[in-house]
């Protein structure tokens, strides 16, 4: 369903390569200045996770990342917070399982927001599915340390099962780097999210358009 | 004119479990809470809603109900409004979310952020702590003088918070404020709605207006 300027293809091209905004990885450089970094390397999706600190910030971040977004033709996704999303006009909000569920953020932010989901099992990424979810990601893929409790790897094999059981488009996510990414993209996903890879980088520009190359590559052995 | 509630009380799970809150709502609204504030802001998204819906369900118009921060919540349970932190989402930016009816509640702690708040399009103000409380550890209290300050220098109500006992009610009136929020008074009291009562009493007798 066309989500605002978001048609389901351009949706799903602009899940390539996700970044996610990390501030303790930031280590005290500028966040909006490392996605900038990012966009230029090619990063098509960014999402703004604000962990703590004052909400009045995150507004101020989240209004730059919005117009950084836009001049670059990225999504621009809110984390958890649908009233940060809608305050600051993002394009969407990313939801766990314990956040507000889909069809609550569906009937608040209406027809154009665009709605991704992390399920945990097979069940819950075809419920949100059928809620109203855009997209999924799913993982954590490898090994990670920026989300302590993300939990075991579930594998590439986890991607393989669900994008065989939905039809939105599904982004691998956890301990995604340009050396492992092809094969979650093999795996039938439609791209990577990141944190550590781009934001932990001290060269985020070429750290982004690494990964990026990895995955057009990959798409592009998939015929895409 | 919007009816601003006098008598808000604000939730700490720390203080009293939120399942044995809800629990007590309804006794808690006929004592005389006329605001109660679901103030957990640390629970997911998911958790906090369904909370705010059972508190809705419960308070059933009887007393209003706001939702700490997540306007997001607030507007999915259908609360009367939300209470706002100093450092939260700009007023100017909640209000274009909420419209013209919900009430929209800012902490503040000083004259500037009383003006700012009121240009921006609060409805009333929390100020305090008042007095020392236990609530907020280690936070002495910015006493009545502030309070007076505060009141004098914007037109909106303001609800006072932080160390009120029923007994220092009058006086927290006397200093201009609308009215008041309790936690711990109410919360950590062997019978919170006895409690809730002593403070309604007070208020209702205060300055003697009708509350």
């Amino acid at each position: 369903m066309q989500r605002g300027a978001w048609s389901p293809e351009r949706l799903r091209a602009a899940l390539r390569v996700y970044v996610i905004t990390d501030q303790t990885l930031a280590r005290g450089r500028s966040q909006a200045e490392l996605v900038a970094q990012a966009l230029e390397g090619g990063a098509t999706a960014v999402q703004l996770r604000w962990k703590s600190g004052p909400l009045r910030d995150a507004v101020e971040l989240g209004r730059v990342l919005r117009q950084l977004c836009r001049a670059a033709g990225a999504l621009f996704i809110v984390n958890d917070r649908l009233d940060l999303a809608l305050a600051v006009e993002a394009d969407g909000v990313h939801l766990g399982v314990t956040d507000l569920p889909v069809a609550e953020a569906r009937r608040l932010g209406g027809d154009d927001l665009v709605i991704g989901f992390s399920p945990e099992t097979l069940e819950q990424a075809q419920q949100a599915e059928a809620a109203g979810a855009d997209y999924l990601g799913v993982g954590p893929i490898y090994a990670t340390t920026t989300k302590p409790d993300a939990g075991a790897p579930v594998g590439v094999a986890h991607v393989q099962a669900i994008v065989q059981r939905v039809h939105i488009p599904v982004v691998g996510i956890g301990g995604i780097t340009a050396a492992n990414a092809a094969e979650v993209i093999r795996a039938g996903a439609a791209g990577v999210a990141v944190i550590a890879a781009v934001f932990g980088a001290e060269d985020v520009r070429g750290a982004t358009a690494a990964l990026r190359q990895v995955v057009d590559a990959a798409l592009g052995e998939r015929g895409i | 004119m919007k009816h601003i509630p006098r008598f808000h009380l604000l939730s700490q799970r720390t203080l009293l479990p939120l399942a044995t809150l809800i629990d007590l709502l309804e006794p808690l609204a006929t004592a005389g809470v006329e605001a109660f504030h679901l103030r957990e802001k640390d629970l997911p998204g998911g958790i906090l809603l369904d909370l705010a819906q059972q508190c809705r369900q419960r308070l059933s118009g009887r007393a209003a109900l706001f939702v700490n921060e997540r306007l997001d919540v607030a507007l999915l349970s259908q609360a009367d409004g939300v209470q706002l932190p100093e450092q939260g989402i700009p007023v100017s930016a909640a209000r274009q979310l909420l419209g013209p009816h919900m009430l929209i509640g800012r902490s503040v702690h000083d004259v500037g952020g009383a003006r700012q708040a009121e240009e921006t399009g609060a409805d009333f103000l929390l100020f305090g702590n008042v007095y020392e409380t236990t609530s907020k550890p280690g936070a002495s209290g910015r006493g009545l003088a502030a309070l007076r300050a505060v009141v004098a220098a914007c037109h909106l109500p303001v609800i006072a918070i932080g160390g009120i006992t029923p007994e220092r009610v009058p006086e927290v009136l006397a200093a201009g404020a609308w009215g008041i929020a309790v936690i711990s008074g109410v919360l950590a009291a062997s019978d919170p709605v006895a409690a809730a009562r002593r403070y309604h009493q007070a208020l209702n007798e205060g300055d003697g207006r009708a509350a």
